[in-house]
């Protein structure tokens, strides 16, 4: 498994599961990035109630999430939100579409709820750009028109910016290491990303740096931003081959949601490759040891007449 | 952050059982198996080398990326070899099972293990050394938040406080853990398994369904069944109509006089023809759990029944504790799950009881009369996943938190750290 998948298996599984049999449910649990789901049914077994915590919701409204979320779940989502939880939606069992790929899809749109709520920023980011495309630049030499400057604090300490302009969309990432290991492998592997879009392979894949203490020059106005060893700062650009047909947006913003979770994620493989080699070093060298036993002189002993001891 | 649920991840040999706390069952239950590309064969030679370097990027396999865990493993055997990473309850093969965990997490959980606190369980006598690796495991690779390992055993016993039948939530008795493999018997006084003490029964879940299914193929029933899906079928019949009776030779006889109100019809469909079909159960509804109380009917080499043994190891555990242990007898683990499991097995053990109660009087002249020994078999609803739900329970306490180690604690002294087992103290 090289990327993470965009989807809630747990979400997936479950409703696949009621959908057939209805039957009382009370569960909670979570996706990347500290996002808090419930699963419920508080009334009947056949009303699904399934809500979402996620930490930066206003920002994220403010950026139309509600409206991202109205067009993909349309009178799924309710309008009583459970206390505690950001979102709210409401599935009634017994008006599913019938069983086969229809349902799957229903199923899979539902899973893709964290997905989609995120999903909202990078959709304005791309539209923006493709309004101010249109729009001819000024001639004067003032600077060239950009779109909102988009912040959404994710996780505690690490925030995605999202800019766009005239010719493409900026996307930055902060990332904390707390670790120190964490840190020089993370390292590594951004340095990676940098070198690795050289190869005349992949020269369409969007443009990576990364620059670790400092900002980069787009969010050195924000403030509020600490400058320290265990910080990272990725900035994605993008560019509109990048979202030029909604298939293609689609994927990018799958892919771009789950960049945090797929660094720490490769960044723990590694580790676990690495522990695999050292274990197998180890065990190599105890055979090495093993076998470096000095071996016991085994000479004939006599008693003082002559006769030889004869263990029994 | 800290708000976010303790993960609960219960590996067992046949399934592993993982969610999160606060939950009555677990997220996900799905076999204890790998699929890796390398050959068995090849596994003395290690993981896989890098290629020489080259280019940039271009040079290294992706090979330690190329695996299944769980049900998609076994999907997948034809093309990669399968692994079973814990072998007797205790992990055999750390590489797999560092991956393991790391899928497990990241592609079903969805969790980043940095922001979470996490509970595991092992079996009793599992060595020291084995929980520094698990220790070494999570906090080097996954940097989670803390970390307890609890013993199997106390967890399924704090299971049994779900039960309305539990008064006083004491980590006094014994646990019968039945799975599909092996049976075994456990006596634990105060949260510390008396490990002398423990005994195993080679009869569990697999067994059961092997005798069903000769009792129904010795019946002619089976000739009807693609052969494919006999076991399956015999299993079936096992969970669905099974039950434990008081008497064998009173319900043969109920079930010969009205065999029409006793005989269940059991209706099963090919898997890939769609063939439909049908058989009679009759007999095994009530003789597939008795093999746990008269083995003889299905083995030959082993013959002890259940009661017995219990029985056995209280009488093997320190004589202080043996009241508490025969007070609390808690059943975990889906063998144990027959209808009137727990009733059977109370009366055989009282009987074993009062009978050396009588004898001891007896002999000493009947001058002392005995108060009696209370016994008491638990069952409640959680059982088949008793162990994670009793995970599940403590790590949803307040307190869960203090007996954890966490990171700092870790780095301050090491693995060394989880060596010994830190019992979850006066919870009550």
């Amino acid at each position: 498994m090289i990327l993470l998948e965009s989807h809630n298996v747990i979400i997936e599984s479950t409703l696949a599961e009621k959908f057939l049999k209805p039957s009382v449910i009370d569960v909670q649990f979570v996706d990347y990035d500290g996002v808090r789901f419930h699963l419920s049914t508080p009334e009947r077994k056949t009303q699904l109630l399934l809500s979402m915590h996620i930490r930066c919701w206003n920002e994220l409204a403010r950026y139309g999430a509600t409206e991202v979320l109205q067009r993909e779940y349309g009178q799924l989502v309710s309008s009583q939100v459970e206390p505690e939880y950001n979102v709210t939606l409401e599935i009634d069992v017994e008006n599913v579409p019938p069983e086969g790929e229809q349902r799957d899809a229903f199923i899979r749109s539902i899973a893709l709820l964290k997905r989609n709520a995120l999903a909202a920023p990078f959709e304005r980011a791309f539209s923006t750009q493709k309004t101010l495309e249109a729009t001819p630049l000024p001639t004067d030499g003032s600077p060239a028109p950009q779109g909102e400057f988009m912040e959404i604090h994710y996780r505690d300490e690490e925030a995605i910016y999202v800019q766009a302009s005239h010719d493409r969309v900026t996307v930055v990432f902060s990332t904390v290491f707390r670790e120190e290991t964490d840190r020089i492998f993370g390292k590594v592997f951004l340095q990676e990303f940098v070198d690795a879009r050289r190869l005349p392979t992949i020269q369409n894949a969007p443009q990576v740096l990364y620059s670790s203490r400092d900002p980069p020059l787009e969010i050195r106005h924000v403030s509020g931003l600490k400058a320290s060893d265990d910080i990272g700062y990725v900035t994605f650009v993008m560019f509109p081959r990048h979202f030029a047909n909604p298939t293609v947006a689609d994927s990018t913003i799958s892919l771009i949601q789950l960049f945090r979770d797929y660094l720490h994620y490769h960044i723990k493989c590694s580790k676990a490759y690495m522990h695999s080699r050292m274990r197998y070093r180890v065990g190599e060298f105890q055979k090495v040891l093993n076998r470096a036993k000095t071996e016991v002189a085994v000479t004939e002993r006599k008693t003082a007449s002559g006769r030889t001891l004869v263990s029994r | 952050m800290a708000l976010l649920a303790p993960i609960i991840s219960d590996n067992g040999t046949g399934y592993s059982k993982i969610g999160f706390a606060g939950n009555s069952d677990p997220s996900f239950v799905f076999p204890t198996a790998i699929a890796t590309r390398e050959s068995p064969a090849s596994n003395s030679r290690g993981p896989s080398l890098p290629a020489k370097p080259g280019h940039l990027a271009t040079k290294r396999g992706i090979e330690d990326l190329d695996f299944y865990i769980g049900d998609e493993a076994l999907a997948n055997s034809k093309t990669y070899s399968v692994h079973y990473p814990i072998r007797h309850g205790m992990i055999d093969n750390w590489d797999h099972m560092e991956r393991y965990w790391e899928q497990s997490i990241f592609k079903y959980l969805r969790a980043e293990p940095e922001d979470h606190y996490f509970l595991l369980t092992e079996p009793p006598l599992n060595p020291p050394e084995n929980r520094e690796n698990t220790a070494e495991i999570f906090f080097e690779s996954f940097n989670i938040q803390g970390l307890y390992i609890a013993v199997q055993a106390v967890l399924a016993l704090a299971a049994s406080w779900s039960s309305n039948k539990v008064t006083d939530r004491t980590l006094t008795g014994t646990v019968i853990d039945s799975g599909d493999g092996v049976t075994h018997v456990i006596p634990c006084a105060e949260g510390y398994v008396i490990g002398s003490a423990i005994k195993h029964i080679p009869i569990a879940g697999r067994d059961i369904s092997q005798f069903v299914l000769n009792l129904l193929r010795e019946r002619g029933e089976m000739v009807t069944v693609p052969p494919e899906d006999q076991l399956r079928v015999a299993s079936k019949v096992k969970e669905n109509y099974s039950y434990v009776c008081q008497d064998i030779v009173k319900e043969f006889r109920k079930y010969d006089q009205d065999p029409m109100k006793y005989f269940a019809r059991y209706d099963g469909e090919h898997s890939v023809t769609g063939r439909k079909y049908s058989i009679d159960v009759g007999y095994e509804r009530f003789l597939a759990p008795e093999i746990f109380f008269n083995p003889e009917i299905a083995s030959s080499d082993f013959l002890t029944p259940l009661p017995e043994i219990v029985d056995g190891v209280i009488q093997a555990s320190p004589i202080d504790v043996r009241r508490g242990l025969y007070k609390n007898i808690v059943l975990s683990g889906g063998s144990t799950m027959f209808d009137h499991f727990g009733q059977r097995l109370k009366r055989d053990l009282k009987q074993l009881v009062d009978r050396r109660i009588e004898a001891s009087e007896a002999s000493s002249g009947s001058i002392i009369r005995s108060t009696g020994v209370d016994v008491n078999v638990i069952s409640h609803k959680r059982q088949r996943y008793a162990v994670w739900f009793g995970g599940s329970l403590l790590a949803s306490l307040p307190e869960f938190y203090s007996y954890c180690h966490t990171k700092a604690d870790y780095e301050e002294v090491g693995p060394s750290i989880c060596r010994r087992y830190a019992i979850f103290g006066s919870v009550n």
